[in-house]
Formats: C-alpha cells, sequence, structure tokens
C-alpha cells in the first residue's frame, strides 16, 4: 500500500492579475521507506507540493485533488488533527532556514520553545538536538546552540534547522532543498544524515531539490517538474543518466561539467497556459501536434513520461 | 485585506462599533442638541426614565446626552494620545534601533527612565505641573505612553535591520532618512500599531484614574472617566452615574482590544491562512 | 595597469574569532574572481567588508587606487554605488512589502532618474534581461519563487550600471538550468560593460566554469590561487 499519495493535485493561487497555476494535475506516490524526490526548474512548484502536504499554504490558494497519508485524507481532516500530524508524523525542514528562526532569540531557547510546543522536556529536547547536531558534522555544537542565528553562517543556519527538525522523529520527512547553500564537505555531512534517517529508521522522506547530485545519490525514484506538471517519473538512475524527456535531458546538459549551457527562452505564463506542452516553446525535438494538444502521462519502463515522443 | 478583515465577526462587529461612535463624536457637537451641562437640580440623582433614559447625575445633567457629548472628548483624547506617542515612539525606536552605538545607548537609557515610572504617579505629576484641561492631559498621558512604544520598535528594527534588504538599500546608495520611511518602519511598525490599538481602552481607564484622583479634567467637560469619578461619592444612592460611564469605557476597551488582536492576524506576514505549524 | 579593486592584508576578528588573517587579492577590470571556500570560512566577511557593511580591523581596500575605508563623506557618496553586492540569502534581500517593480525603480529613484515614462520602460528592459516577464512586476517577495526573486535582485542593482559586484552565491539558490542562465547573463554584462565580478561560491565546478581566476579561502587565509 502507498504511503504518501497525491493525487490529481492542484494548486492555484489567486491574485491581482488572475490565478496562477502554481501545480496543475500531480499525481505520485511514495512507499513507506522510500525516498522520493522531487527535481525541477525553479518556480515549478516543488515547494508549493510540500507545503500542500502540511496545509502551510497561504490564505490565497485554491487547493483542488486528494493527498492520502497512511489512513488519513490530508486535505479534508480538522485543523486539530492536521496539527497533530505536523512535527510529529510529517515533518518540513523549510526552503528558507534564515526566516524560521527568531533573530531575537538564542539559537537555545528557540530549540526549547519549540520542544515546549510539542510538550517535551526541553533538556531531553536540547541534548537530542545536540546530539543532531554532532551527527549532521557540526563542530562546536555546544556554541551554536549559544549563538543568535544572525552569527551562524548560511550553511550553519541550515544545519541547525535541519537538527531541529530531525529530532523530533518523525515518520515522514520532507526537506526542501536540504543542501542549498552547502559547501560539498557538508553535503556529505547531510547526506550522511539522510542515508542514517533511511537505514536506522526506515524513515520517508520526501526531497524537493534542484541539486541533481545529491538526488542521485539519496533518492530511489524522482518526478522531475516543469511549471507545475511533472514531467517525468521514474528511478533516479534511470532517469538522471538515461533521461527520456526533452526536459530532463536539458536540465543535465544545464549543469557544470555537462557545460553550463542554459536552455534558451522563458517558462510559460502560469496565469495563460497554453494550449499544447508546456515545453513547447523551448523544446527541440517538437512536433506540430506538440503546440496544440497537451501530452498526458503515458507508462514507459519503470516510470511514467509526458511527452507526445513516447 | 478587507475580506480578511470581515472573515472574523468579532472583528467585523467592533469596528462597526467604532465606527458607530466615531460617527456620534463627530456628530454631536455639530448638531448642538441640548446642552450636557444644562444643571437641573431639582431632577438630580434620578434613576433611568422616559425623560432621562440613562438617568441624570448629581447636578441634574442628563446621563445620555452627557455619554454621548463625552463620546467626542474621550475619543479625541485617546486618539491624540495615541497619535502623539505613536509618532514619537516610532521615531525614537527606529532612530536608536538603526544607529545603535552611543546614540542608541544614550536613547534606551532614556526610554528606561520613562519607563521605570509608575504611569498614572508620572501623569498626575506632570499635570500638577502642567495644570488641568484635555490638552494638558493629551501631553501628560502622551509622555507616558510614548516610551513603551519607542522599546517595542527599537526590538523590532534591530531585528530587522541587519536584512538583506536593508543592507542591500544601503549598498545602493540609499540615505538614512530614506531606509528608515521605506524600509525599516514599514517593515516593523504593525506590531507597534496593534500594541497601540489594545493600548487606546488603557489611555480611556487612565483618564478615569487621574480624575478618580482628583487631576484631570474640569468637571465641566463631558468625558466618561471624568463622569466615572464625578459619580463616585453617590456610588450607593445613585449608582447609575457611574455604571453607564464604566460600562461605555468597558465597551471601547474591548472593542480596541478586539480590533488590536485582529490586527495582529492581518499583518502577519508570514500569512498561513491562519493556521499555524 | 592597476587592479580595479585591491584588497591588502585584510584582517577581521569578531569578538575573539580570528576570521580574516591577512588577505590579499586583486581583481582587475573585466575580470571575475572566484573566491572558493567551506561554509564558515569567512567568504561573506570578505565581500562584506568590500561592500562597506564592515570595517576591517586592520589592511586596506583599494578600489581604483584610493582606500574605501580612507575616504571622505562625499567620496564614499560617489564611489560606493559603484561596488554593489548580491547576498546569499536572495528571499529576504527584497523587501516583503514592496512590489518587484518597486524594488526595480528604488535604486533608479535614489539616483535622480525621475522621467516616469522612460522609468516603466528601463523596468521592462531589466526585467527581461534577467529572463522574467511583466506579471512579476506586481508580485511581492512572498508571492516570487525563490529563483525568481533573485533575478529580481540581480536586475535591481544592474539598473545602476556598477562596476565591480560582489556576487556571495547567487546561484546556490537556483536549479542548474537557472544557474546556467544567470551566470551566461552575468558574463553577457561583462562583456557589454566591462564589470568585475567577484564570485563567492563553494561549488567549484561553477566557479572553473565562469571564473578567470580562483582564489582558495582557508583558516582566514589565502591557500592557493587557480588560474583558469
Ligand atoms: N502566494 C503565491 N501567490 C502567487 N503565486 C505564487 C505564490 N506562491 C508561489 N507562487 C508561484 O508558484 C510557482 C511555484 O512556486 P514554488 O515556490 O513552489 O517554486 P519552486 O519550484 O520551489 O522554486 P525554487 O526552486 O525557486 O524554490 C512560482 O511560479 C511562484 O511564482
Ligand atoms: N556578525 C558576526 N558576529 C560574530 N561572528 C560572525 C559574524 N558574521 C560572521 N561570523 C562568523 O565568521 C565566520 C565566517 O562567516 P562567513 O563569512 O559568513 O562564512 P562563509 O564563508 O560561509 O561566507 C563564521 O564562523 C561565522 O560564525
Ligand atoms: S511533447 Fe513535444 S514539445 Fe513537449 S516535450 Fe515532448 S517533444 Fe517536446
Ligand atoms: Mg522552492
Ligand atoms: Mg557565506
Amino acid at each position: 500500500m502507498s504511503y504518501l499519495n497525491v493525487s490529481s493535485l492542484c494548486v492555484d493561487f489567486l491574485t491581482e492579475n488572475g490565478s496562477v497555476k502554481a501545480v496543475n494535475d500531480i499525481s505520485f506516490e511514495m512507499k513507506k521507506g522510500e525516498t522520493f524526490g522531487i527535481i525541477g526548474e525553479s518556480g515549478s512548484g516543488k515547494s508549493v507540493i510540500g507545503q500542500a502536504i502540511l496545509r502551510l499554504l497561504p490564505s490565497n490558494a485554491v487547493v483542488n485533488g486528494s493527498i492520502s497519508f497512511g489512513a488519513e485524507d490530508l486535505l479534508s481532516l480538522d485543523n486539530k488533527n492536521m496539527r497533530q500530524i505536523r512535527g510529529r508524523e510529517i515533518s518540513l525542514i523549510p526552503q528558507n532556514p534564515a526566516g524560521s528562526l527568531n533573530p531575537l532569540l538564542k539559537n537555545k531557547i528557540q530549540v526549547a520553545e519549540v520542544f515546549e510546543v510539542m510538550g517535551v522536556n526541553k533538556k531531553e529536547g536540547i541534548k537530542s538536538v545536540l546530539g543532531m547536531l554532532k551527527n549532521l558534522l557540526m563542530k562546536e555544537p555546544a556554541r551554536i546552540l549559544e549563538n543568535h542565528p544572525h552569527e551562524l553562517s548560511g550553511g550553519m543556519k541550515q544545519r541547525f534547522l535541519a537538527a531541529m527538525c530531525l529530532s523530533y522523529k518523525p515518520s515522514l520527512l520532507i526537506a526542501d532543498e536540504p543542501t542549498k547553500g552547502l559547501d560539498s564537505f557538508s553535503k556529505k555531512g547531510t547526506l550522511d544524515l539522510f542515508r542514517h534517517m533511511k537505514g536506522e529508521h526506515g524513515n520517508s522522506i520526501l526531497v524537493i531539490t534542484h541539486d541533481l547530485d545529491f538526488a542521485l545519490e539519496i533518492c530511489d525514484r524522482v518526478a522531475v517538474m516543469y511549471a507545475g506538471q511533472i514531467v517525468e517519473v521514474g528511478p533516479v538512475t534511470d532517469i538522471l543518466q538515461i533521461p527520456s524527456h526533452p526536459y530532463t535531458k536539458a536540465l543535465l546538459n544545464a549543469l557544470p561539467r555537462n557545460g553550463l549551457i542554459p536552455l534558451h527562452g522563458h517558462t510559460p505564463s502560469r496565469i495563460d497556459l497554453p494550449d499544447g506542452c508546456l515545453f513547447y516553446t523551448r523544446c527541440n525535438l517538437r512536433s506540430d501536434k506538440c503546440g496544440t494538444e497537451r501530452p498526458a502521462t503515458k507508462s514507459i519502463k519503470g516510470g511514467v513520461v509526458r511527452c507526445h515522443l513516447y | 485585506m478587507t475580506g480578511k478583515i470581515f472573515r472574523r465577526k468579532d472583528m467585523t462587529i467592533s469596528i462597526l462599533l467604532l465606527a458607530l461612535l466615531v460617527v456620534v463624536a463627530i456628530s454631536y457637537p455639530l448638531l448642538a442638541l441640548s446642552d450636557p451641562n444644562a444643571i437641573d437640580l431639582t431632577n438630580k440623582n434620578l434613576a433611568p426614565s422616559a425623560e432621562h433614559p440613562l438617568g441624570t447625575d448629581y447636578l441634574g445633567r442628563d446621563i445620555l446626552n452627557r455619554l454621548a457629548a463625552g463620546t467626542t472628548t474621550s475619543l479625541s483624547i485617546a486618539a491624540g494620545v495615541s497619535a502623539i506617542s505613536l509618532f514619537v515612539g516610532v521615531l525614537i525606536g527606529c532612530i536608536s534601533g538603526y544607529y545603535g552605538g552611543i546614540i542608541d545607548e544614550t536613547l534606551s537609557r532614556i526610554i528606561d527612565i520613562f519607563l521605570s515610572f509608575p504611569g498614572i504617579v508620572f501623569a498626575l505629576a506632570i499635570m500638577g505641573f502642567l495644570g488641568g484641561g484635555v490638552i494638558n492631559l493629551i501631553l501628560a498621558l502622551s509622555v507616558v505612553h510614548w516610551a513603551k512604544y519607542a522599546r517595542l520598535m527599537r526590538g523590532q528594527v534591530l531585528s530587522i535591520k541587519e536584512n538583506e534588504y536593508v543592507l542591500s538599500a544601503k549598498i545602493i546608495g540609499a540615505g538614512d532618512f530614506h531606509i528608515m520611511r521605506k524600509h525599516l518602519i514599514p517593515n516593523s511598525v504593525a506590531t507597534v500599531i496593534i500594541l497601540a490599538t489594545i493600548d487606546i481602552g488603557h489611555v480611556l481607564l487612565s483618564i478615569a484614574a487621574l480624575n478618580f484622583l482628583g487631576i484631570g479634567l474640569p468637571a465641566d467637560i463631558p468625558e466618561w472617566g471624568a463622569m466615572l469619578s464625578a459619580g463616585k461619592e453617590f456610588m450607593r444612592t445613585s449608582p447609575y452615574q457611574t455604571i453607564f460611564p464604566g460600562m461605555a469605557i468597558t465597551m471601547v476597551v474591548i472593542i480596541f482590544s478586539i480590533i488590536g488582536e485582529g490586527l495582529r492576524d492581518i499583518f502577519d506576514p508570514n500569512d498561513t491562512g491562519g493556521e499555524y505549524l | 595597469m592597476p587592479p580595479l579593486l585591491r584588497i591588502k592584508n585584510l584582517v577581521k576578528t569578531f569578538e575573539d574569532n580570528k576570521v580574516l588573517n591577512g588577505i590579499d587579492i586583486d581583481v582587475k577590470k573585466g575580470e571575475t574572481l572566484g573566491l572558493f571556500g567551506s561554509s564558515g570560512s569567512g567568504k561573506t566577511t570578505v565581500g562584506r567588508c568590500i561592500a562597506g557593511l564592515e570595517r576591517s580591523d586592520s589592511g586596506s581596500i583599494f578600489f581604483k587606487g584610493k582606500d574605501l575605508q580612507a575616504m571622505s563623506r562625499r567620496e564614499k557618496k560617489k564611489v560606493r554605488p559603484q561596488i554593489q553586492m548580491i547576498f546569499q540569502h536572495p528571499e529576504i534581500s527584497l523587501n516583503p512589502r514592496m512590489k518587484a517593480f518597486d524594488s526595480l525603480v528604488e535604486p533608479l529613484k535614489i539616483h535622480g532618474w525621475d522621467d516616469k515614462c522612460s522609468l516603466e520602460n528601463k523596468v521592462e528592459e531589466l526585467i527581461n534581461l534577467v529572463g522574467l516577464r511583466r506579471e512579476h512586476l506586481a508580485r511581492y517577495p512572498a508571492h516570487l519563487s525563490g529563483g525568481e526573486i533573485q533575478r529580481v535582485v540581480l536586475a535591481r542593482i544592474l539598473s545602476i550600471n556598477p562596476e565591480f559586484i560582489v556576487a556571495d552565491e547567487p546561484t546556490s539558490m537556483l536549479d542548474v538550468s537557472v544557474q546556467a542562465q544567470v551566470l551566461r547573463i552575468m558574463e553577457k554584462i561583462q562583456q557589454e560593460k566591462g564589470v568585475s565580478y567577484l564570485l563567492i561560491s563553494h561549488d567549484i565546478d561553477v566557479l572553473r566554469k565562469v571564473c578567470h581566476r580562483i582564489v582558495f579561502l582557508k583558516n582566514g587565509r589565502i591557500s592557493g590561487v587557480e588560474n583558469a
């Protein structure tokens, strides 16, 4: 049975200029213990999916479709039960570590506050965060707790926040860009920690990332997103080594070691979506059909792809 | 924004009540009905009746009439005190937090001194020095209130002044005044405004307290706090002249605290639609 | 020809933490110099000193031969805007209460652009330069994705034609295709306008691809230089 099942999820944001289709008909499922990655271009809607799962979207969002987690239907749960799930069952390491910390409080006090809300003894909470910080290969974890957030460099802030989220031992962890801003040394630390969580605790992890190398190392399967849609899902090695979708191919060519070749053109407006394939204007393999007819998802070996070529 | 305001029922009701009070406050002096100070000693200390819906006071003045007239005075005093102390508090707090160093130390010391006096005693002393009257009352209460806002504002500014948009503005060549006006104040004033809104009710209570202590407004100025304290000697025999002004003050205190709480939600920049992590 | 920017023996201490311990860096006109180092090695601190956000304990930073830290107020006012900075956390690099349009207009207005009509054209030109569209102009930062904000930040800085840009991990938030796009845009602007960059990054692949030279920062000192 699938553990997290997202089906036909659509998220629109109502703005002055019209409704922005941030997430457009997305379906995927995660098995227990699986590490599932969502990769894709900036603004493609990755973070919105994470926020939709935890119901943390701003009030101008309109959500359709369904998200089930175990036996619960997350979109129809009342607020009280949802709060029970947030943090304890599903935890989110947000994309913006700087904005998630109160600049006026010492890091130690932030930790204590969070544990107080969760109803956990403060001292024990701080101890487990210290352990996690060591796990994340931070030097001098005790000093970090005595500092204020602005005294930490970007990478340190990120790891501090990760340690805080991991220390409640959630069964599903959503990590939004866990390696963003980390240098290669710290990235290795994060990787080790994620492997540890996976192996030791059987955690299921939903990794939202644009770090293709990290995805390749940690994920079992990945979904590639473009302009609010999933264009391809499959085992990570297939996708990142022999990609099917033209967008995935272009993405790999943009890696510095593959030539740093940017995609030409723009992503389509998310307010007035084109009729045909959303990648049409930037695709090197397009045909006339692509301009008029939106491709549907098709199953191919080990996964699905959304392209007329298949 | 407007949608967010009226989604809250308590907020909607409070705003409507406040609007009503403001209409009364503005229109009453214009309408110039009967004189709220008209003394009628034959009809003093009356209970509510058809002729005097809320009764009369110890000089036989109509309580309803005086309450309505008092709306103008009470709300103007409260608004004046809030406006002055907010302006001074925000300005001083912002300067103190932004410049730091010796400027901050000096201003913070001054703020601390003002905060260390017990408010009412302080106001009492100032009134003793300046004398009674509406303007002096506004000044005295502003002197008492501004420091609280200054301290809060300073904390807010400290927490955002290292944000990269502020640094970026500095590097781009923006002057200090521009940075404060465009970046620091808009991003930190919300909390202070919320506090000031909740405080408006407290300002009315302070006026009442000052009048209780015998310093405040002359007896012929219709004002809720003054009415409340003037009626205190007749509490046993004729309680209406304290009950009704008391109710009016309580209502305004509640209205402003509901609006203040509502504003807190509305101003929240991490708008998560009312749900929190 | 003297270098555009010369850092000599820069030392910076935070409390008892000696972050920079005598650093020398030269950046020539039209050059992209990479600054590589692990997290916490002091890369950002170097950038902040150059941009005037931090005063060093000792050492000097010469821009066009003049010591930035020993200038009069008047001189500073003239010289400072020629050095701009893009930050490590672009998500707080834009005022949350200003629409993208206003953030782009702000530096133009500060530098005396008051013709409303050409202002709008200029903003549109800037936003196109970084691969965004008109519709983004009306949005607040909270309604832009991380990558979109980063590009607004770049456009905002380019609006006052700086000669030197400190880019503190400008693409560490971006996905690879937008990273390629932004770095190529930065390259193009360099070719057109001859700006110099100090590109701070911990991604050596990126630095090797776009920099003319890379300096390595370790334990508060320059531990090596690599020519591309
Ligand atoms: N509250 C909102 N109102 C309007 N549009 C929004 C809002 N939040 C997000 N969007 C839009 O939705 C799209 C997806 O945003 P999202 O933050 O999920 O991107 P992302 O894939 O995580 O990108 P990045 O890698 O840059 O973080 C973007 O086009 C963004 O502009
Ligand atoms: N304002 C500050 N106060 C105290 N320590 C600081 C401050 N800014 C940076 N540091 C410390 O200086 C070191 C270098 O920081 P930074 O330059 O941000 O590193 P990075 O190379 O990751 O950009 C870190 O140990 C950091 O904790
Ligand atoms: S459907 Fe056509 S345009 Fe779209 S990705 Fe496939 S080939 Fe390219
Ligand atoms: Mg994101
Ligand atoms: Mg840094």
